[in-house]
């Protein structure tokens, strides 16, 4: 038996490094696993050099930017100084609106969502493989992060956390094939699902033929679909194709955020779902 | 190779990938740096030295992909098996003869990624990735052509130190 093995045991050794994880990709199949002690430790090891290669890109772009923006910048400062102006009488419009809507909430007796933490991350890299359209960030676990809360930028949606480690985490675009987000018709309420068609915009679905959009108009989440809090912005309609026949009615969204140029991020958890707990002075 | 060059250099290249397709803004078109490496081994490593390299290579970019499920895992070793045998039956010597069986083996893990998520998911999600396999393909063949003096040189070093010990 012993002379048995160690005749085929190169057969065997690479029989087994061949079917072992095909029979686990088979057995997990997309859902993947948790990440285990050497998974973190080789994220450890590797996040901060992605962090390190991002700041000596940014230190070099930065130079050359900072010199070439010397030029002409007091021309921008202007400019700068007048929107600042413009924008700070809209913020104070806003939240002179934003008071009356809570007077009328609570007139209303209206069940109002918690809003989640907002917790600041900047992109350190992607994921190299083209079958999942992700991005690792620089909070994780330490920071609050965890699995299925959703991430934004000040424009809209960016997609959700499917995996936390230490101080990192990885987040599945909302452009990425296998996403569906729920979302809404800003002016008219119409709902619909936004999913990500691996590239560019994406496709509006499960919207009713007889629901009432237009293109060009913008299309915010609708907080159904228990991820993403409603109100945030996904992006415009366009490519509007409305059937004689069938139930639903197909578009393009033209999504709010260039997933291709993220920098900076928020991560947010879901007002619905009981956050995991948060650490202290992260919100 | 040896085995930790192996791992190390893999882990180094993705990376520098990650980094770079970020900056690049390359959202869906990947280099796959790792198939340059599968291919190497396909051609200089032993059988079980190649396989367990293979292997480790194959669990990084696994690992490195946000979504471990062990079919990159599974598809470098069979890519580094599929590329023996085909070594064999072919003449691989030279540059440009690495650059294209480079071409072609990334050419095979990509369908075979493809078609193995499609047999998971069952809709247009995992084929979603096919339009841009050819400008994939191109990229690696051309990491290749860039990598595989760096390799070869790392192999004819190591090759030295042991002649070095032996003596």
């Amino acid at each position: 038996m012993l002379s048995l093995f160690k005749r085929y045991r190169q057969l065997l050794i690479v029989s087994v490094l061949l079917l072992y994880p095909l029979v686990a990709f088979l057995v997990t199949g997309r859902r993947g696993r948790e990440p285990n002690f050497l998974d973190r430790a080789l994220i450890a090891m590797t996040s901060p050099l992605q962090s390190g290669l991002n700041w000596i890109i940014d230190g070099v772009v930065g130079t050359v930017n900072h010199y070439v923006d010397l030029r002409g910048v007091r021309l921008e400062n202007d400019a700068l100084r007048l929107e600042n102006m413009q924008l700070r009488a809209a913020v104070q419009a806003l939240g002179e609106a934003r008071s009356e809507n809570e007077r009328l909430r609570q007139l209303l007796a209206y069940a109002e969502a918690a809003p989640g933490p907002e917790i600041p991350a900047r992109v350190v890299g992607v994921n190299p493989v083209a079958r999942l359209l992700s991005v690792r960030i620089s909070s994780g676990e330490q920071q609050g992060v965890f699995q299925g809360m959703s991430v934004v930028t000040p424009d809209g949606i960016v997609g959700q956390v499917i995996r936390t480690t230490g101080g990192y985490a990885d987040v599945a675009l909302v452009t990425d094939p296998q996403s569906r987000v729920g979302v809404r018709v800003q002016r008219s309420r119409a709902r619909g699902t936004a999913a990500g068609a691996g590239n560019g915009p994406l496709r509006l679905e499960n919207m009713l033929r007889t629901e009432d959009v237009e293109n060009g108009e913008l299309i915010i989440t609708s907080g159904t679909d228990g991820v993403y809090p409603p109100g945030l912005v996904v992006g415009r309609v366009a490519n509007l194709a409305k059937k004689e026949h069938g139930m639903f009615q197909g578009a393009d969204i033209l999504p709010a955020v260039d997933t291709t140029k993220l920098e900076e991020v928020l991560v947010v958890g879901s007002p619905y779902r009981q956050a995991a707990p948060v650490v202290e002075g992260t919100r | 190779m040896k085995f930790l060059v192996t791992v190390g250099l893999a882990l180094l290249l993705l990376t520098l990938e990650s980094v770079l397709v970020q900056r690049a803004g390359l959202v869906l078109t990947r280099i796959d740096v790792t198939v340059v490496l599968l291919s190497f081994l396909a051609l200089r490593a032993s059988l079980l030295e190649g396989a367990c390299s293979a292997f480790a290579v194959g669990y990084l970019l696994d690992l490195m992909s946000g979504q471990p499920t062990g079919l990159f895992t599974f598809l470098g070793v069979f890519i580094f098996l599929a590329g023996r045998l085909v070594y064999s039956l072919l003449d691989v010597r030279g540059t440009p003869a690495f650059v294209l069986f480079t071409m072609g083996a990334d050419m095979a893990h990509g369908l075979l990624a493809a078609f193995f998520g499609w047999l998971t998911v069952k809709d247009g999600s995992a084929t979603a990735v096919l339009p841009g396999l050819p400008l994939q393909v191109a990229l690696t063949g051309a990491a290749a052509l860039a990598l595989y003096p760096l390799l070869r040189r790392i192999e004819a070093r190591q090759e030295r130190t042991q002649a070095g010990g032996l003596l």
